[in-house]
């Protein structure tokens, strides 16, 4: 009877639960987890705004010079996400010519204000 | 006893999700069901008309968390081919593998909730805990555990390392172990046999005539599977077969949905050993020229259908979602006659039903408070009207 | 008649009421702990049982419209108190205090108690899953106190008396009716399965297919109380079948002093106690649910069937004996 058998070898072993928070799940590396965006690099093109699925993305006025494909830009806008609206699909990520905004694989963890951004 | 009408749901702790069946019954015994879905309904196909062919595909995704690739597979296949692109061969494998991958979670996922149903919680632990690995790999492959969000048009949209092909192909052979040790309990065990086996029988000409489809219908001798009879993807050049079976009850089900689980295996390993080299994607154009395609798919559950119409612009102007579940629901009210009070959840449960995937439309009457559906007859009565108005105009 | 401080001591204390809820809780522990080891995960801690029961007694208690309220109160305190009352009659460290001849058919006649509530329960819910479920747990009740009452019968028929403590006694000298009476041991563990509801005989409580059956209306301390029965009927179960067919509290031979030897029979009691409960949540955890009506078919052939033979070798045993 494999039913038996299995219910008698699996006293005997390890529960396969995690037992957080002693251990914790590996996390790969592909996760889409916390939303960043990298000040050095984002040109302002605004393509994530305009792919963002759910439109959490808005632009707002931060001028810098940035070092674009060799020649000097002039930033005027650079992205403000709404983190709570966003659903992490990575459209931002997959459309962004200098890969200023990505995904991080850290867990984003909760919070209590509805309005956060990410800047 | 009078007859009884036992309310199963809209809230029930049976139901994963809302549906209210009403099932008139005397005694133990059931005499009628009568059905009413449409309480998942979200407006996805009108939102999909607002968005164009980038933004789209994660809310087409999320119609549903268990066939969400099915969902965004089969409405890129659609506007791919209307675009006329051939995407390149790595996209179709790479495709294919997570096709399977879902089908694979998703029948692991019913045979736990089937013997959950059925009171066997231990089955349900055990499934579920192997299921944890075919999770492990779409996390590691796509980045989340659902919603993997690989599909865009003219491609996918992140290759997969060797690393990751490795790690995938080394859960392998525990995974098949695990389904043929499955395989033999639901073959042995004395419990899951008397509940399953000669419950909810369909026959093969009921199966035809009420549009069953999926498993559903393979288990009543129905041989037909989308990725063999209209195929896609990479299901012609791996080397694959069908699984039927003849007995139509809950019982040849599970063995359907089991071997189809071993069939997904051999299809993963196939694609992950001969993965081609080259690109993932080609450049797709941002706007589609006219036309209208029915897009079909192998889901889990069945054969998914999407019509899709564009109109030259970068938005659909209209895509419409048929579901499996949707084409099961008859054959359900169809085999819940005569049976046993008992046996609701086990044969609701057979066909697999996914209620988010299912929408209708309910007509409300907030005066006397009633709530209906439209029957075929008024349906034809209103094409007839239009058809009439369009004319005169 | 012992000294009535003792008489009170072992009703209240140990080990009658207070031993008999804390051991309840501990089993209740204990079961839920096997059964998620079996399942490969890790099972509540020790306190849990307890903290379910303080939780539940301080939850708002919800009347359905048009229900009895007194009779809903009064209920639960009912199947509690008869099970209680049921486990002072069995022999938990050498002879029980309040035994007398015939306690065993006291015994069993409290045990029904709690299944009769539940239907009582159900019907006057006024809600139609709790019908269902009152009218499925008394159909059950039917099928399966034939065979019961029958295989706990049969070790009085064979020791030639009618008190539980007694029929403990007659196994110390002599052997146990585990092997003198093994078909009766697996009907009457059979036999328990389904009188405390678990599976595969959970059909009253089925929680797929009627929400949580008689159990649905039971609220607060109402449903505090009937959980406790619930657990005590699992105690006063697998106590009973232990002094029946395992020998209970008794050591295999006296032991001097006095004390030491109600000690070892208590340390005993437990040991068996806690077997028939492992046996028990290994049917629980290897079984799915079965129909009432594949339960009829079941019951009526094998099982009453088995109890039938069993009596009648016990009767062919004993003529044999008298006659030699």
């Amino acid at each position: 009877m494999s039913v038996l058998y299995e219910m008698v070898k699996n006293l005997l072993a390890r529960p396969f639960t995690i037992l957080y928070p002693s251990e914790k799940v590996p996390i790969p590396a592909a996760f889409r987890g916390r939303v960043a965006i990298n000040d050095d690099t984002c040109i302002g093109c605004s393509k994530c705004s305009l792919v963002c699925s759910v439109q959490c993305i808005s632009m707002a006025d931060s001028p810098k010079e940035i070092e674009f494909k060799g020649k000097k830009v002039q930033r005027k806008k650079k992205p403000r996400l709404n983190l709570f609206r966003c659903i992490r699909c990575g459209l931002c990520e997959r459309h962004c010519p200098t890969g200023a905004i990505h995904l991080k694989n850290e867990l984003s963890e909760s919070g209590t204000d509805r309005d956060m951004v990410v800047t | 006893m009078a007859n009884v009408i036992v309310p199963i749901g809209p809230h029930h702790p049976a139901l994963k999700e809302p549906v209210n069946f009403r099932i008139v019954a005397d005694g133990e015994r059931i005499v009628r069901l009568e059905l009413d879905l449409s309480y998942n309904h979200r407006g996805i196909e009108k939102a999909a008309e607002q968005r164009d062919f980038i933004r789209v595909l994660p809310l087409l995704e999320r119609v549903c968390g268990i066939c969400s690739h099915s969902h965004s597979t089969v409405f890129v296949k659609g506007i791919e081919e209307i675009m006329e692109l051939e995407i390149p061969p790595r996209a179709r494998f790479i495709r294919t593998i997570i096709a399977e991958l879902e089908r694979m979670h998703s029948h692991l996922l019913w045979l736990g909730v089937a013997a959950h149903e059925v009171g066997f919680n231990t089955l349900f632990m055990w499934t579920w805990r192997d299921r944890e690995a075919v999770q492990d790999t779409l996390e590691e492959m796509s980045g989340n555990r659902v919603h993997y969000g690989m599909n865009e048009v003219g491609g996918i949209r992140r290759d997969l390392t060797p690393s990751e092909v490795n790690a995938a192909l080394a859960r392998l052979p525990h995974l098949e172990e695990r389904i043929r040790e499955y395989a033999k309990m639901v073959n042995d065990q004395e419990t899951l046999l008397i509940r399953f086996k000669g419950v909810g029988k369909l026959s093969r000409d009921e199966a035809l005539a009420y549009g069953a489809v999926g498993p559903t219908a393979r288990a009543s001798g129905v041989d037909y599977d989308i990725r063999r009879d209209d195929p896609y993807l990479a299901y012609t050049v791996v080397p694959w077969n069908v699984v039927t079976d003849t007995s139509g009850d809950v019982y040849g089900r599970t063995r359907v949905r089991i071997g189809e689980l071993q069939e997904s295996i051999k299809i993963v390993r196939h694609c992950l050993e001969n993965l081609p080299e080259g690109p993932i994607r080609v450049n797709a154009p941002k706007t589609a020229p006219k036309g209208e395609i029915l897009s079909r798919y192998e889901a889990p559950r069945g054969e998914l259908a999407h019509f899709i119409r564009t109109n030259g612009t970068d938005k659909v102007e209209r895509v419409d979602i048929r579901t499996p579940t949707l084409a099961n629901w008859t054959s359900v009210a169809l085999c819940l006659v005569n049976q046993n009070l008992a046996d609701i959840p086990v044969i609701v449960a057979a066909i697999d039903p996914c209620l988010s995937c299912t929408s209708r439309i309910t007509v409300v009457n907030p005066k006397d408070r009633t709530t209906g559906i439209v029957t075929f007859d008024e349906l034809r009565k209103q094409s007839h009207l239009r058809a009439s108005m369009q004319e005169r105009r | 008649m012992t000294d009535p401080l003792l008489t009170i001591l072992y009703i209240l204390v140990f080990p009658g009421f207070v031993f008999l809820l804390m051991y309840s809780l501990f089993f209740e522990f204990l079961d839920r702990r096997i059964t998620a080891r079996m399942q490969n995960r890790v099972g509540p801690p020790f306190f849990q049982p307890c903290a379910d029961v303080v939780k539940m007694l301080g939850k708002e208690v919800i009347d359905p419209d048009g229900v009895d309220r007194r009779i809903f109160d009064a209920a639960p305190l009912v199947a509690l108190a008869a099970v209680m009352t049921a486990f002072l009659c069995i022999p938990v460290g050498g002879n029980s205090i309040v035994r007398f001849q015939g306690d065993l058919i006291l015994v069993l006649y409290l045990l029904t108690i709690p299944t009769i509530v539940l239907f009582l329960l159900g019907w006057l819910s006024r809600n139609v899953f709790s019908a269902i479920g009152g009218i499925r747990a008394v159909t059950q009740l039917f099928i399966y106190e034939v065979p019961f009452f029958l295989v706990m019968l049969a070790p009085a028929l064979m020791a030639g008396t009618w008190s539980v403590s007694e029929i403990a006694h007659w196994q110390q000298e002599n052997a146990w009716f585990l092997l003198l009476q093994p078909i009766g041991f697996v009907v009457a563990l059979v036999c328990l399965q389904a009188k405390l509801e678990r599976t595969p005989f959970d059909i009253p409580e089925a929680e797929t297919e009627i929400v949580a059956g008689p159990w649905t209306e039971l609220t607060g301390r109402r449903l505090a109380l009937m959980h406790l029965a619930k657990d005590a009927s699992l105690v006063t179960g697998s106590a009973l079948i232990a002094a029946l067919y395992l020998g209970g509290p008794m050591t295999p031979w006296v032991i001097l002093p006095v004390w030491l030897g109600w000690a070892a029979g208590f340390f005993l009691f437990l040991v068996k106690t806690l077997a028939i409960l492992l046996v028990l949540s290994s049917i629980k955890v290897a079984t799915g649910r079965i129909r009432i009506d594949q339960l009829n078919a079941i019951g009526w052939k094998y099982i009453t069937g088995a109890a039938l033979v069993q009596i009648a070798l016990v009767l062919v045993m004993n003529f044999w004996q008298v006659g030699i």
